[in-house]
């Protein structure tokens, strides 16, 4: 008895080893065949792959391409699995806040690969070559690019009786506004505690990130320290801005003002067209962020599309990245108003889809946004840092320590 | 029919039923083989490896346990949090639930629905309460605003200060668990034997002697049982802290489940994050070891 009961978990063991090792498979194409693996979030993400698609089984008609679609939390998920088991798609999505972690699985693109792509550089936004690059490096071509903005609650400002900011402001500007919405348990800005909402304004009055362009880690550079006391220094010293309640609140400058809490706050432009719309009825309204001393320093973000090293043919990959990126791809994602695409060309017909009221103003935010931006610096454990700030920021924004203390102490142990 | 003619054909016969049987239970072996026996053997191995989700493992023997021990600089909060977690919230829970238990057992009006009333907490989804309470606790929430419309006092911003950031943690925990012990310790007190209790009667007891005496002795088996699990639970707490608070402010209510799951999930350092689950398996596996050897002292099984 006690030998087949032994027998038969072995058995049932190796049945299971044999499983698992199964599942990593499949998936495998022959070689004339180019997989594109992309996030979608819903019926109407893959119809508008679906339709980049076809534009480019057109325009190679000698090539078989395949797409692979998964929700934008499980394509990363997914990605790191197909990259351990070398079964990456040879073109993969790729997003500017994620590159750094997965550096190793793309392919360094060269000019040459460029050319064989079709894709001359400066056909796309000033920029669009620093979003998937990283230390210098470029992995990947941006179909899609972002930046950050301040978006504010033209009624809130009204009530106030202050004058909506306008596109160029300054620092001073942005303070005055603020403090003179702030009354009638109204604030007149909210802080953020997403790396890129809380960051944006810092960033811009210092002049300079908080990493070096060969990543390494600046957080203590004294214009930044500076930069990031006074932002934190709204809600403590100027009062300008509520303490966040909870570290848990990871998106609580975006909340609090989509909530009319308060007058202002800084999110992406990919949220442009939702605030536009929102459906609490407030009228939105944008600007770009404040410019100080230090000009008016912003990130560019967005995402695109890399070659996987392990592809079997570069050239064809790269021929269908290309088509992906050309200028009846990017025309499409842009007059349908998707998002605001990385062709300088395309880029009218992404205003054309905006509702005609909100139009001249968004035209005129997104241009002069664009103008002064570079690519983000990140250090390779950028995730552990922006993990180890947060919890800390709601101590700052509550006054129970200094900005400048928890910028030291993550320098101390993410710098080395 | 002689015995001795069947007995080697039942041994075929027994042995081809046991055969077939594990026919039957294979399904279940391979799943418990797959779903659990390899995922645990592999975490003990992982444990042992700088395990990161992509890349060249590389075994490092018991280095991840020195790490955690002397480098990492979350570790050791969290444990302490663990720790404070579970000291503060198991005692509380039984305790309460206990005295619930004893006021909803005699017959009152309307207890089945207060029953069901404290009840409710226990089966919502913890994201549902966690949203209410943190409408309840912020600055903007419901007591501030009570606070300061009636007695014109600033209550403190309790999820973002250090010290009442863990208290609001347990007594959120506190709030939701309650019902699942009061109903274990109500089923216990419905079963109490009516000669004893009437013996005890007749003897003069009642009010707390009766309690005390009579009636905690008789569920001692279920307050174990209860404490047990209370304990073993409050230190894998994880959805409270992770929802309420994020672990912060700072790393003030980090438990180590949470510090688990940032190691792994977001950090990728699998190898790390396998070496603390054992060590929280560890201190879960001694603990319940020594309640089990400390009950011997107080809990009484005869009737």
């Amino acid at each position: 008895m006690k030998k087949i009961h032994v027998g038969a978990v072995a058995a049932a063991a190796a049945a299971a080893l044999v499983m698992t090792g199964c599942s990593t498979g499949g998936g495998d194409a022959s070689s004339d065949t180019v997989v594109i693996d992309m996030w979608a979030g819903s019926q109407s993400d893959t119809d508008a792959l679906n339709a980049q698609l076809e534009i480019a089984r057109k325009q190679n008609p000698d090539l078989k391409i395949e797409l692979r679609t998964a929700p934008w939390g499980d394509f990363f998920t997914k990605l790191t699995t197909n990259m351990a088991s070398g079964n990456m798609a040879c073109v993969t999505g790729m997003n500017s806040g994620m590159l750094s972690s997965y550096t190793d699985g793309f392919l360094e693109l060269s000019d040459a690969d460029l050319k064989t792509a079709g894709i001359d550089l400066a056909d796309f936004s000033a920029g669009a070559d620093e979003i998937l690059s990283n230390k210098g490096t470029m992995y990947g071509v941006p179909f899609d690019i972002a930046t950050m903005l301040v978006y504010y609650n033209a009624d809130l400002l009204d009530a106030a009786g202050v004058a909506h900011p306008e596109a160029g402001w300054s620092f001073d500007d942005f303070e005055a506004t603020a403090k003179a919405a702030t009354k009638d348990g109204k604030y007149g800005f909210a802080v953020g505690m997403g790396d890129f909402q809380w960051q944006a304004l810092p960033i811009a009055k210092a002049g300079q990130q908080p990493v070096e362009q060969d990543g390494t880690l600046a957080l203590t550079d004294p214009a930044f320290v500076d930069a990031a006391s006074w932002y934190s220094g709204l809600v403590t010293d100027e009062k300008v801005a509520a303490p966040v309640a909870s570290a848990s609140d990871t998106g609580w400058g975006e909340n609090q003002y989509a909530g009319q809490n308060a007058a202002m706050a800084v999110d992406g432009t990919w949220n442009a067209v939702s605030y536009l719309n929102n459906d609490a009825g407030f009228t939105a309204g944008m600007t770009t962020l404040p410019s100080g001393e230090n000009g008016s320093l912003g990130l560019i973000l967005g995402s695109g599309f890399g070659i996987a090293k392990s592809c079997k043919n570069p050239d064809a990959a790269l021929k269908v990245l290309g088509s992906m990126l050309s200028p009846e791809a990017q025309d499409y994602i842009a007059s349908s108003g998707r998002s605001y695409p990385a062709r300088t060309a395309s880029q009218p017909l992404y205003f054309e889809s905006i509702d005609e009221q909100f139009r001249p103003q968004v035209e005129e935010v997104f241009t002069k946004a664009f103008e002064q931006v570079q690519g983000q610096y990140v250090s390779d454990n950028w995730s552990k840092v922006g993990t180890y700030i947060q919890p800390q920021l709601v101590s700052v924004y509550n006054g129970q320590e200094t900005m400048e203390n928890v910028l030291e102490s993550a320098q101390q142990q993410f710098g080395k | 029919m002689s015995t001795t003619t069947y007995t080697p054909r039942r041994g075929t016969l027994a042995r081809t039923e046991s055969r077939q049987a594990l026919g039957f239970v294979s399904p279940a072996l391979a799943g418990l083989a797959l779903f659990t026996i390899v995922p645990v053997v592999l975490s003990i191995v992982m444990g042992f490896f700088n395990w990161p989700t992509f890349g060249d493992k590389e075994f490092v023997g018991f280095d991840n346990y020195v790490r955690l021990f002397t480098q990492s600089p979350d570790f050791w909060p969290a444990l302490r949090n663990t720790f404070v977690f579970a000291l503060l919230y198991v005692p509380i829970s039984v305790i309460l639930s206990l005295l619930l238990a004893l006021s909803l057992s005699s017959r009152i009006r309307g207890r089945g629905a207060l029953r069901v009333l404290f009840f409710i907490p226990v089966v919502t989804p913890m994201v549902a309460n966690v949203l209410v309470w943190k409408m309840l606790l912020q600055p903007q929430g419901l007591f501030n605003g009570l606070a300061q419309s009636w007695f014109g006092v600033q209550l403190p911003n309790f999820l973002a200060d250090p010290q009442w950031a863990m208290i609001m943690v347990v007594v959120m925990s506190v709030w939701q668990g309650l019902g699942y012990n009061m109903l274990i310790f109500s089923a216990a007190l419905e079963q109490l034997p009516e000669s004893v209790v009437e013996a005890a009667r007749i003897d003069g007891a009642k009010g707390f002697r009766m309690i005390w005496s009579v009636m905690l002795p008789m569920i001692s088996p279920s307050i174990f049982f209860a404490s047990i699990m209370t304990m073993i639970t409050s230190l894998q707490v994880f959805a409270q802290p992770q929802l309420l608070t994020g672990g912060g402010p700072g790393n003030a209510t980090q438990p180590l489940v949470q510090f688990i799951y940032n190691q792994g999930f977001k950090f990728q350092e699998l190898g790390l994050a396998a070496a603390a689950a054992w060590i929280l398996f560890a201190i879960i596996i001694v603990l319940t070891a020594l309640q089990f050897r400390a009950q011997k002292k107080w809990v009484h099984y005869e009737h």
